[in-house]
């Protein structure tokens, strides 16, 4: 089973060779009461000791799959369901350092159910995480 | 002889600890010992694989029902009409939408689908879309002995033309496979102090309305409640006294009973949402409606015998 908290400690990596780290990693679980098609959700924003990692620039990947920002709203048939995680994979050449960090992620999901004013609705958490391998 | 509830549980009540503290079996365990009859689920959350479950999957559930004498009562699901930032949903792709949860509902043996539809203002307005999508299935719900079921869902109330068109629709088709499903938070008369619908900052000051309660006198049940076959008895916070601190039983119970109702109150709790608190909740809102439809029923039969 997964933490309870949107951002998992598992899954906070750096990616790409070692000593040349082409970004890093961060697993959340479905933060949504309910399995959503990958076209409802309109990107995720992360944060790492409060610099902003915009959605626009990060790739989202469910299973093996990875989709741009733009490739999210075709996925109307795909679903994210409750009980699994998704991975927002973040380009920063060099990756993140050794240490803990204080991670923040913003999932844009639009609920076609709410009122059009509140669309899209950003969920928001916060905790710390371990970076291991730098 | 007054007519009496019947009592089950939505899992939408266990959101969050399903699937990082709690699985299905333990929901149906908790579910059970509440001494409900019957199981509300939520189709994408609680069927995996949604719309296609695997095999040995459907074995289990119909296990677990036998095993824990538990019918299956409502099926929620949604008609997601905004599917594309830039495009919505045609009435074809919302009959399919609704036909694929019909099918879905009538194999794991429901008797009534909740679809939830977009809407298009904050009175939650369904998309217009909604009257084709739902005309279109209802030779097959009736095939499948369905009834599908729109909430009346705060904020709007039983006096609103979102409803009243739900009743003309009704009315026109003289269908028996289409009704109205009450959320009881439409009665919420106090504000609530933890709502755990998915509460942000935006949706703190923007929808105080809704926060604070829209306080629907129920005397207005009476004006639909022929066509109320379920109900979703939500609530978000009952104390140790069992005091309801948002939903007004005493007065939604009697109401009720006067009324003859017998279908289902089928537990929805939207409270604080930390690691397990809503097994005890629901448990509590079980232990208060029970008392309150005993009191009736014993100043009833008292009434009968003078």
């Amino acid at each position: 089973m997964l933490e309870r908290s949107h951002i998992q400690s598992t899954g906070f990596r750096n990616f790409g060779p070692e000593n040349a780290r082409a970004g890093f990693e961060v697993r959340i679980r479905q933060a949504n009461y309910r399995s959503s098609r990958l076209s409802l959700i309109e990107g995720v924003d992360i944060t790492v000791d409060g610099i902003l990692y915009p959605a626009e620039n990060n790739l989202f990947r469910l299973g093996e799959h990875e989709y741009t920002h733009a490739e999210l709203d075709d996925a109307t048939e795909t679903r994210l369901y409750v009980g699994d995680y998704f991975t927002v994979v973040v380009p920063k050449p060099g990756g993140l350092a050794r240490g803990v960090h204080l991670v923040g992620s913003a999932i844009r999901y639009r609920h076609p159910y709410f009122p059009p004013e509140f669309q899209p609705v950003i969920v928001r958490n916060e905790r710390h995480a371990t970076i291991i391998m730098p | 002889m007054v007519a009496s509830f019947r009592y089950g549980v939505s899992l939408y009540s266990y959101t969050d600890d399903f699937g990082t503290v709690m699985t299905l079996d333990d929901a149906f365990e908790h579910v059970a010992d509440t001494g409900s009859t019957g199981v509300e689920i939520l189709g994408e959350t609680t069927v995996p694989l949604y719309p296609e479950p695997p095999a040995a999957w459907m074995d289990h559930w119909f296990a677990q029902l036998d095993r824990y004498k538990l019918e299956p009562t409502n099926f929620a699901c949604w008609v997601d009409t905004r599917i594309q930032i830039g495009r919505n949903m045609s009435v074809e792709e919302g009959a399919a939408q609704i036909e694929q949860d019909l099918r879905l509902a009538h194999k794991l043996g429901f008797r009534f689908i909740r679809p939830k539809f977009g809407v298009i203002d904050h009175e939650l307005t369904p998309d217009p879309i909604w009257e084709g999508a739902v005309e279109r299935n209802l030779d097959l719900a009736a095939q499948l002995d369905l009834v599908i079921l729109p909430e009346i869902h705060s904020p709007t109330p039983i006096r609103h033309p979102v409803t009243e068109a739900y009743v003309n629709f009704i009315e026109r088709t003289g269908t028996k496979n289409f009704g109205l499903m009450i959320d009881t938070g439409i009665f919420q008369d106090r504000p609530i102090h933890k709502w755990g619908g998915g509460e942000t900052e935006e949706i703190k000051k923007g929808a105080l309305s809704f926060l604070n309660g829209i306080k629907v006198p129920v005397e207005h049940l009476e004006d639909v409640i022929q066509y109320v076959p379920f109900i979703q008895a939500k609530f978000h916070d009952i104390d140790e006294n069992l005091h309801d601190h948002q939903i007004p039983w005493e007065r939604i119970v009697p109401m009720l009973k006067k009324l003859g109702y017998s279908g289902y109150l089928s537990s929805e709790y939207e409270g604080a949402r930390d690691p397990w608190v809503a097994i005890e909740q629901v448990r509590r809102q079980h232990a208060l409606i029970r008392m309150l439809e005993d009191e009736y029923d014993a100043a009833n039969a008292e009434t009968a015998h003078a």
